[in-house]
């Protein structure tokens, strides 16, 4: 599987900076880069120098609105000439969208693409937020917070600007977002293993950002805040029964909808004690659950992160106790009937 | 339960953006859900009724006959009560496999 990365923010913000400076890193040369911009004459792409053709600017508007018809086609493309051999073989695929896309459209399109499962996985999705401007911005762009939403890395660019409000800043997107890691970086300068390998997909035993969900957790209670978004974690001590989980998600998706903007989850199960499983969805959308290898520490309690609007946590609670009390309660009937 | 189950169906109004009130009800009713002119009875079936766990009944004003439908599962009676509230929400699931290979 080749990792995807989304570099989000609003206008701005630092994207194309932070991208720039990413791929001056020897680390990054096996890097295709997927640059969309939001005009008749697009600009971003000769701010990034690269030497190779695995490089693609799409122009024909935000890529949120043409995600189908653009970046799934983009994707299959390439896919399809690194197999020919036509583009060198890159290992990662980084998307820079427009400061005005809104990301989960884009991370729909990654994780729901017969075409682009296949061969891509969602690593995770890298957002800008420029710490001059960034108060005002979440104050009056909806996009920029559902940027910050959806992040998994939330990076303060322009922290060295004498006028920034970075305790502030960071303060408020850690309501938005608490389970998100936030990093300072000046002029792009960031290692990209700060910022990539999220660990979502990774079969092979990576483990995810277990600490920065805990970062969420340490927080205690909901967040709420003036941008209409409700974070919080809900940790429980007892397993749960597998059948839970697929009943648990499609109760999600069909009373959240679209106000449930990013879920991730470490699931102790019953049935498999000894490996957690993993679990991240964007609105409807979700991963099958990827089994880790083992735990990542000795805490074993299943910790579920939800980013969203107007989702109460004590609706969210209750719904995981019901569903978990109603499975056992027809797995205690059925062990009944079997010994009638 | 019964309170559990009350309590959240009153958040689940909210999540839906539904104006209404949850009240507890007389067993095995568990639960009475009164919005605009619809008024939802949500009931815990008896082993009995297995599969079904749960009766969702509704009716309106401008219904005839009272409505109901069964359902197996906390999530099937959440549906049924959208349903019944013509509340328009959310979407299936979606679960996307990831190749093997890693």
């Amino acid at each position: 599987m080749i990792p995807v990365s989304v570099i989000t923010g609003f206008l701005g913000s630092g994207k194309t900076t932070l991208l720039a400076r990413l791929l001056r890193d020897s680390t990054m040369a096996r890097t295709a880069v997927i640059i969309n911009e939001f005009g008749a004459v697009g600009l971003d792409h000769e701010l990034v120098e690269t030497s190779d053709e695995s490089f693609i600017q799409l122009s024909n508007g935000c890529l949120c609105c043409n995600v189908r018809s653009d970046l799934v086609l983009t994707l299959g493309d390439l896919a399809a000439r690194r197999a020919a051999g036509t583009v060198p073989p890159f290992e990662r695929v980084v998307i820079e969208t427009t400061g005005l896309a809104d990301p989960a459209p884009i991370l729909y399109a990654l994780m729901t693409d017969r075409s682009l499962c296949d061969v891509y996985a969602l690593d995770g999705v890298i957002t800008t937020v420029d710490a001059v401007t960034g108060m005002k911005t979440l104050d009056s762009q909806a996009e920029a917070v559902r940027q910050a939403a959806v992040a998994d890395r939330l990076i303060l660019t322009k922290t060295d600007v004498p006028e920034t409000q970075t305790a502030a800043l960071r303060a408020r997107l850690a309501a938005i977002n608490p389970g998100a890691t936030m990093l300072e970086v000046v002029g792009g300068a960031v290692a990209p293993a700060a910022l990539f390998d999220c660990g979502f997909y990774d079969a092979a035993g990576k483990h995810p950002d277990v600490p920065a969900w805990l970062a969420h957790e340490a927080h205690g209670h909901v967040q709420h805040h003036k941008d209409d978004i409700t974070s919080f974690c809900i940790v429980r001590d007892q397993p749960l029964h597998a059948v839970t989980l697929p009943l648990l998600l499609s109760a999600l998706a069909e009373n959240c909808g679209a106000d449930l903007l990013r879920m991730k989850g470490l699931v102790n199960v019953v049935e498999e004690p000894e490996r957690p499983a993993v679990i991240h969805g964007v609105q409807h959308v979700y991963h099958a659950p990827v089994w880790l290898a083992r735990w990542p520490s000795d805490d074993r309690r299943t910790r579920m992160v939800f980013i969203g609007r107007n989702i109460r946590e004590s609706w969210a609670r209750s719904l995981i106790e019901l569903i978990d009390s109603e499975v056992a309660n027809e797995i205690a009937r059925r062990g009944e009937v079997a010994t009638v | 339960m019964n309170a559990e189950v009350v309590t959240f169906l009153a958040d689940s109004l909210a999540l839906w953006q539904v104006d209404g009130t949850v009240t507890a009800g007389a067993l095995p009713v568990v639960a009475v859900i009164r919005a605009g002119d619809c008024t939802v009875w949500v009931e815990q079936s008896t082993d009995d009724a297995v599969p079904w766990r749960w009766f969702v009944r509704w009716r309106d004003a401008g219904m005839q006959e009272e409505r109901s439908r069964p359902a197996a599962s906390l999530t099937g009676m959440l549906n049924a009560a959208r349903r019944a509230l013509n509340v328009e929400r959310g979407n299936a699931l979606r679960v996307v496999a990831i190749a093997a290979g890693g």
